[in-house]
C-alpha cells in the first residue's frame, strides 16, 4: 500500500515553517498573515474532502456521478445565505457595502471566457483550486498545468485591453437585489439552487448503475 | 507501530471527509474571508501578478498593459510577491494541501505518465488562464464567489463553463480512444 511510511514528522516540520512564515508576514501586516493562514486552511479542507469543481460540473454528464455537484450546490446555498446576511446587516446599519469586486459586468467576454475555462479545466483535469491542491499533493502533472495556467493568465492580462475594446464595450452589471430586493433576491437564488439540486438528484438516480 | 492499524490516527488524519463536510467548511471559509478581507475568495488574478513578476524578471515590461494600469495594480506590482495577498493565499493553499497529505502519510511525488498527458495539461492550463482573464475570474472568483454575491455574472459564467466542460469531455474522449 502506498504511503505506509509515517510522514507525520514532515507534516510537523511543514506546519512549523508555515507558522514561522506567518509570524514574519504578521510583522509586515496582520492582514497578509491572515491571507497566508486562510490559504493553508482552505488547502487543508480541499485535500481532506477531495473537493473538486471539475468533477462537479463534468461527472453528471460524463459518468452520471452527482455527489460533488450536490456538494457544490450546498456550498453555493450556504455561502449565499452567509454573504447576504452580512451585506444586509451592513445596509440596515448604514455601513458601506463590502465584496463589490465580485459583482462583475456581464459581457461576451464572460461567455467566451467561461467557455474556454470549462474546456481547459476538463482537459487539464483540474480547476484553479484543484490544480493548486494537487501540486501540494506532489503531482508533477498539475505543476505543468499551473505553469501554463500562469502563462495563460499573463497572456490574457497582456491582451486584456484589446478584448476590453472588442468584447466588453457592451456590458451590464446585474446585482440581483437591485431588481428583487434583498429578501427577494435571496429567495429567488435559493429556489434556483434547490431546483437544480432536485434535478441533479433525479439525474443521479436515473444514471445509477448505468455506467 | 503500523500506522494503518491505529484507529485514532486513521480517524483524525487519514480518513477523508465527506463532500458535504467540505462544502460546509468551504462556505465558512468564504464567510470569514468576506468579513476579514472585505472581499470573497479569488485565485486567478493572483496568477496574472505571478506571471507579471516572472515576465519582468526575464526582462519584460508590463507597465503599458491596460490590465495593470490602475494605480492599485501598479502599487501591488511594485510591492512584490511577499506583499501580495492573493499570491500568498494561493501559495498557502499548496502548503495546506501538502500538510494535509503528509499528515495522512500519503505524500508521494507522482510522475507524469505520458506525453499525451503533458500536452493536455499544457493546453488545459493555457485555456484556463486565458479564459479566466477574459471572464474576470475562474471557478472560484467568477463562479462560486460571484454567485454567492448575488451577481448574475456568476450564473452566466457557470452556464458557459458547464457547456465548455461538455466540449472538453468530448475532446478528451475522442483523443484518448
Amino acid at each position: 500500500m502506498k504511503g505506509k511510511k509515517n510522514q507525520v514528522v514532515y507534516a510537523i516540520v511543514v506546519i512549523i515553517l508555515a507558522i514561522l512564515f506567518a509570524v514574519y508576514l504578521f510583522t509586515i501586516s496582520p492582514l497578509l498573515s491572515f491571507f497566508w493562514f486562510s490559504g493553508l486552511f482552505v488547502g487543508f479542507i480541499l485535500q481532506k474532502s477531495r473537493f473538486c469543481f471539475v468533477a462537479a460540473l463534468r461527472d453528471p454528464y460524463l459518468i452520471g456521478g452527482v455527489d460533488l455537484t450536490k456538494a457544490v450546490l450546498i456550498a453555493l446555498a450556504i455561502t449565499t445565505i452567509g454573504f447576504t446576511i452580512i451585506k444586509y446587516w451592513l445596509v440596515i446599519n448604514n455601513e458601506p457595502l463590502i465584496g463589490l469586486n465580485y459583482i462583475t459586468p456581464i459581457s461576451l467576454a464572460t461567455v467566451i471566457g467561461g467557455f474556454l475555462f470549462g474546456i481547459g479545466m476538463v482537459l487539464a483535469g483540474g480547476c484553479s483550486s484543484g490544480t493548486l491542491m494537487r501540486v501540494g499533493e506532489g503531482f508533477q502533472l498539475q505543476l505543468i498545468v499551473l505553469i501554463f495556467f500562469i502563462i495563460g493568465s499573463t497572456l490574457g492580462a497582456h491582451d486584456f485591453g484589446w478584448w476590453k475594446k472588442i468584447l466588453m464595450s457592451y456590458n451590464k452589471t446585474i446585482f440581483l437585489p437591485d431588481f428583487f430586493g434583498w429578501l427577494g433576491a435571496l429567495a429567488l437564488q435559493l429556489s434556483i439552487i434547490a431546483l437544480l439540486y432536485v434535478f441533479i438528484n433525479k439525474w443521479g438516480d436515473k444514471n445509477t448503475g448505468k455506467y | 507501530m503500523n500506522l494503518n492499524d491505529n484507529k485514532k490516527y486513521n480517524f483524525w488524519f487519514k480518513n477523508s471527509w465527506s463532500y458535504i463536510t467540505g462544502a460546509i467548511l468551504l462556505s465558512l471559509f468564504q464567510i470569514i474571508t468576506l468579513i476579514v478581507t472585505k472581499e470573497p475568495w479569488g485565485i486567478t488574478s493572483g496568477f496574472a501578478y505571478s506571471g507579471a513578476w516572472i515576465f519582468e524578471s526575464l526582462g519584460g515590461d508590463v507597465s503599458s498593459w491596460e490590465y495593470f494600469s490602475k494605480e492599485s495594480a501598479k502599487k501591488a506590482l511594485n510591492l512584490g510577491f511577499l506583499n501580495h495577498p492573493y499570491s500568498l493565499r494561493n501559495l498557502g493553499l499548496i502548503f495546506g494541501a501538502l500538510f494535509s497529505t503528509l499528515l495522512a502519510s500519503q505524500f508521494k511525488f507522482r510522475k507524469v505518465k505520458s506525453i499525451k498527458q503533458v500536452i493536455l495539461a499544457s493546453i488545459g492550463g493555457l485555456l484556463m488562464g486565458y479564459g479566466a482573464r477574459l471572464a474576470l475570474g475562474c471557478n472560484i472568483g467568477a463562479f462560486f464567489s460571484s454567485i454567492a454575491s448575488l451577481s448574475l455574472s456568476g450564473w452566466i459564467f457557470g452556464l458557459f463553463m458547464f457547456l465548455g466542460s461538455i466540449v472538453g469531455g468530448k475532446i478528451l474522449i475522442r483523443w484518448l480512444i
